[in-house]
């Protein structure tokens, strides 16, 4: 296993007009590691993913792959980072089937004029099998259901081969039994493919089982970084949120009781 | 009748009025898929108008009206583009304003053209029998650009309309297809003054689109759906007008109103998502 810094963010701030969105993150992360980034609303969680996936301009300096980067940045660069964003609303009229969306993910990768050959079929064939959605490939993708199209997006994310995979809540608003279907996939292909992995979540008791290490964020500020169990203790986590939390412990995990 | 609409189409005017009729349904329908999919009706309208109050102060001021109208439009398509990136503000609110003082530029032009306002009253709802050849090929190179620039980044615009932000972050070159696009917007929409007017080609930037949407999923069927619709509204129109005597520009959107009204009454999508919603409520009541 590798232990080289893929990325590496020094005083990374985002102002926008409604005010300061990071304030000074600073932040390595190691190949292959599992990276929860956790934080109330309005934290900078998002703005964070944004940042590393080239969609937010930012000051600070950022290297990805050993490389500075700017928000403006290569095909190449993109390419080697997939974003899992939230569950997105989409029109049911909208003309792409499961299939052709899954597909989207291999279109940055293979550049102008030139179409998914036999490989990238097989490969988004392969993906959707993974994720349980072969016989749904041929549905339009707005009459899935909302875990059906999470499950799309990580199919998606993971055609594109990317080196980082940035999750931006994949798991909010679905069921329960939903949600913890795509964090097993989640950690399945964290076994699986040699991924780096930054997961934001608000919701403590819905983490797979990779995430060791958790980075605490609140109004935009890095307040914690280290072992996800240190990283869940009531004392630490009220502060935080500002409401009182108490955490228990069953089979060697920690987990929060909201009270 | 037949015999008659084929003398009819002997006479250059009406030869000319008939290929501008096939040309302006190609060009706006192909536009209005991503008018539709894009959710960018603003857009169009905005973009329309630009055309219209620039082609009025070509008139003014003795330039090529088509030109003027390109020129705005880019200017527009300068601020418009820019302004859907930014994610701190509402791109509404700017939207209506550039309508808005679009609209007023256009009729303080028209106020101030002193010699007869023919021409400006066409800018608004076209004049399909008074087309010049260079009109003709100015329309002609437009729609052949459109139609190149949707065989060539098929996959790329399928991407782009599913989600702008996924795309740009996965290495689609997103701005540079939604500045083709918005480029092209203004191309079509002002080169369409001539044809369907400022006011009237808004009912061909939606409406094909819009009857696609009730009957296809699949994309490549959308883009044919909606330029035979377009196309066909526009043909059917002239049609109607020459028979009835009524004039060209309103006969064509009401045509394609009426098109639309049918794939609606008739959609199969609408009727298998009600379907579908009727089982879905089944299964959650059985569980």
């Amino acid at each position: 296993m590798y232990h080289e810094s893929i990325i590496e963010l020094n005083g990374i701030s985002v102002r926008k007009a409604k005010g300061l969105l990071l304030g000074g993150i600073s932040l390595n992360v190691s190949r292959n590691e599992f990276v929860g980034i956790i934080g109330p609303n309005g934290a900078g969680k998002t703005t964070l993913l944004n940042v590393i996936a080239g969609l937010e301009r930012f000051e600070g300096t950022l290297g990805l792959f050993g490389r500075r980067e700017s928000w403006r940045r290569s095909r190449d660069t993109r390419v080697r980072i997939g974003y899992v964003p939230q569950l997105f609303q989409i029109d049911p009229a909208f003309p792409i089937l499961a299939s052709e969306a899954v597909m989207t993910g291999a279109i940055g990768r293979l550049g102008l004029f030139r179409s998914p050959g036999r490989q990238e079929k097989e490969d988004a064939m392969r993906l959707m099998d993974m994720m349980r959605l072969t016989h749904l490939a041929e549905r339009p993708l707005g009459l899935l259901s909302g875990g059906e199209r999470q499950k799309v997006s990580l199919a998606r994310a993971i055609l594109q081969q990317p080196d980082i995979l940035l999750m931006d809540e994949p798991t909010a608003n679905l069921d329960i039994a939903v949600q913890k279907e795509v964090l097993n996939l989640i950690d399945e292909i964290h076994k699986q493919e040699a991924l780096t992995f930054l997961f934001v979540t608000h919701d403590f008791n819905m983490l797979p089982s990779a995430m060791r290490r958790a980075v605490l964020l609140d109004h935009g500020k890095k307040v914690f970084d280290g072992d996800i169990n240190t990283a869940l203790s009531g004392d630490r986590l009220s502060r935080l949120f500002r409401y009182p939390l108490e955490t228990f412990e069953r089979n060697g995990r920690r987990f929060v009781s909201y009270g | 009748m037949a015999e008659h609409l084929l003398e009819a189409l002997t006479y250059p005017p009406i030869q000319r009025a008939a290929i501008a009729c096939v040309l302006c349904g190609a060009s706006c329908s192909l536009l209005s898929v991503f008018v539709v999919l894009m959710k960018m009706p603003l857009i169009g309208v905005s973009m329309s108008h630009a055309a219209f109050a620039g082609a009025v102060l070509g008139l003014l001021f003795d330039f090529n009206p088509f030109l003027s109208g390109f020129i705005l439009c880019l200017l527009v398509a300068g601020v418009l583009g820019p302004l859907s990136d930014r994610t701190d503000m509402s791109p509404e609110n700017m939207l209506g304003i550039m309508f808005s003082f679009l609209m007023g530029l256009a009729f303080l032009g028209m106020g101030i053209l002193t010699r007869t306002k023919a021409g400006a009253l066409n800018l608004m709802w076209g004049s399909l029998l008074s087309l010049s050849g260079s009109d003709i090929w100015i329309l002609t190179i437009i729609t052949s650009l459109l139609v190149l620039f949707v065989f060539l980044f098929f996959k790329e615009i399928r991407s782009v309309m599913f989600n702008r932000r996924l795309a740009a972050a996965s290495g689609v070159p997103e701005r540079m297809i939604y500045y083709a696009l918005l480029f092209l917007t203004g191309a079509v929409v002002s080169s369409n003054l001539a044809t369907v007017g400022g006011l009237l080609i808004f009912a061909l930037l939606v409406q094909p689109g819009a009857t696609a949407l009730q009957l296809t999923y699949n994309l490549e069927h959308f883009f044919l759906i909606s330029a035979a619709s377009g196309i066909g509204a526009c043909v059917s129109g002239l049609v109607v007008s020459y028979i009835f005597d009524l004039p060209s520009g309103a006969s064509v959107v009401l045509m394609a109103t009426t098109i639309f009204a049918v794939a609606y009454t008739f959609s199969p999508k609408r009727r298998s998502a009600i379907l579908k919603g009727r089982n879905k409520f089944y299964e959650n009541d059985a569980r």
